[in-house]
């Protein structure tokens, strides 16, 4: 193995997860999910030698949004993109996973299949500064460069995107504020 | 009726401010409901999406495949790289007989060999190729999508070794698309991609290597043009015909 591989195995490979799961919100199945990380890794290996800093998580998740949106577009040039209501939860965004005892486990799925449609039906320029933020616990400064839009407009879909979720959150809970554990 | 306010206190709650706006805020949030509502409601939906939302994990099997992938790349990598033929003279007698008219022509031969052979199989002309078309397979055509050149050339100011020169030529019917990073000859190269008619046209540009450039080529039903303009040397790759890949080397001469 040369030096070069054995470098992006150390530096960009302990990003995967992130990028799976970044991945699992942008692509429509587990398995367009596996092509974009396997589209996006050998991407960033080509383009190892360019990568500057020490943000890889930022520049790997960067690569990957668009190797997704170079994907839809050319997808929406062959006109193969479903209508966006023909794409919510049930067809594979749903990130269940398993638990040992079935009883609580099924409550359980109740309530992650009922957050992850709720999130799954913002627009998908509030759904990816959402997670970036709460699941990837990146700050605004790499939000903004992995969406490529500025600062300001980073906190302006994330309050956007946390006013719609908490609302329809709330509807779901029969209007009754939930506490959150 | 939103609070002003409510965007920075967001930027609290995320630990986006400093100590001293976080004291401004926090006194604000005395006497703002709202504000104190809006502070509760992000901590709940950010416990809730933290406990509800299953941690996945890139599966065993994407690992492997993953891994497959980049062994190949690996290969592909280290086969393509260019090495000197190497001088299989025995040295010993050389400098131990005399430096006889045979001799001394077989090391002009070898020399001649070592100064040109690079020349008849540039392994520039194949790794533009290659480029060209690893770029039209796999959706790796462009990294920054944008018909305008404001956002293309500042994009490659943080993403290359080089700033070539970057327009539109739409209504010559050579559409701008965006640009992409490409490793080439040891460096980040800048790739500007254009759309002409059905072909796409890469335009890659690197720091002027001081080796020369190669001749114009045509490698596989792909053409490629060479030239140099300030300190950059510049290749266009296309399958177009190759009048059309002038026209566009014409107009990016031009500006």
């Amino acid at each position: 193995m040369d030096d070069r591989r054995r470098r992006f195995d150390a530096q960009v490979m302990p990003h995967l997860d992130a990028a799976y799961r970044f991945a699992r919100w942008l692509a429509r199945s587990p398995d367009d999910a596996d092509d974009l990380v396997q589209e996006a890794i050998l991407r960033a290996f080509r383009g190892f030698d360019a990568l500057r800093g020490s943000d890889v998580k930022a520049w790997l998740l960067t690569i990957l949004r668009n190797c997704h949106l170079t994907a839809l577009k050319q997808e929406q040039r062959r006109g193969l993109v479903p209508l966006p209501e023909e794409h919510d939860a049930q067809d594979g965004r749903v990130l269940i996973a398993s638990t040992p005892d079935p009883e609580s486990a099924s409550i359980q799925r109740d309530e992650q299949r009922t957050l992850e449609r709720l999130i799954s039906g913002l627009p998908d320029d509030h759904r990816e500064v959402l997670i970036l933020r709460e699941i990837e616990d990146m700050d605004y400064r790499e939000i903004a460069a992995v969406t490529n839009v500025p600062l300001g407009t980073v906190m302006s879909r994330l309050a956007r995107a946390r006013s719609a979720l908490k609302k329809q959150w709330l509807r779901h809970n029969d209007g009754v504020p939930r506490a959150v554990r | 009726m939103q609070c002003a306010e409510s965007l920075r206190v967001q930027a609290y709650f995320d630990d986006e401010v400093d100590s001293v706006t976080a004291t401004g805020i926090e006194q604000h949030m005395e006497h703002c409901a709202e504000c104190r509502a809006l502070l509760q409601d992000l901590g709940e939906l950010r416990a809730a999406m933290q406990q509800e939302l299953p941690r996945v994990h890139a599966p065993a099997a994407l690992r492997a495949r993953l891994s497959r992938a980049l062994d190949q790349e690996t290969t592909a990598r280290s086969s393509k790289r260019f090495t000197w033929p190497r001088l299989r003279m025995p040295l010993q007698p050389f400098w131990a007989g005399t430096f006889s008219g045979g001799v001394a022509t077989a090391a002009v031969a070898i020399l001649a060999f070592v100064i040109w052979a690079p020349r008849l199989s540039n392994p520039l002309v194949d790794d533009l190729v290659g480029a060209h078309l690893r770029s039209l397979m796999a959706d790796h055509l462009i990294d920054v999508v944008s018909t305008d050149k404001h956002t293309v050339k500042p994009w490659f100011a943080g993403h290359t070794d080089v700033s070539p020169v970057v327009a539109d030529f739409e209504p010559q019917g050579y559409r701008l698309v965006g640009g992409r990073a490409d490793y080439l000859d040891h460096q980040r190269a800048a790739v500007v991609v254009y759309q002409h008619g059905p072909h796409v046209i890469n335009v890659f540009s690197w720091a002027d290597s001081q080796r020369g450039l190669p001749a114009n080529a045509t490698r596989n039903g792909y053409h490629l043009i060479f030239w140099k303009s300030g300190d950059l040397e510049y290749c266009a790759v296309s399958d177009t015909a190759p009048d059309e890949l002038l026209g566009l080397v014409r107009l990016l001469q031009g500006l």
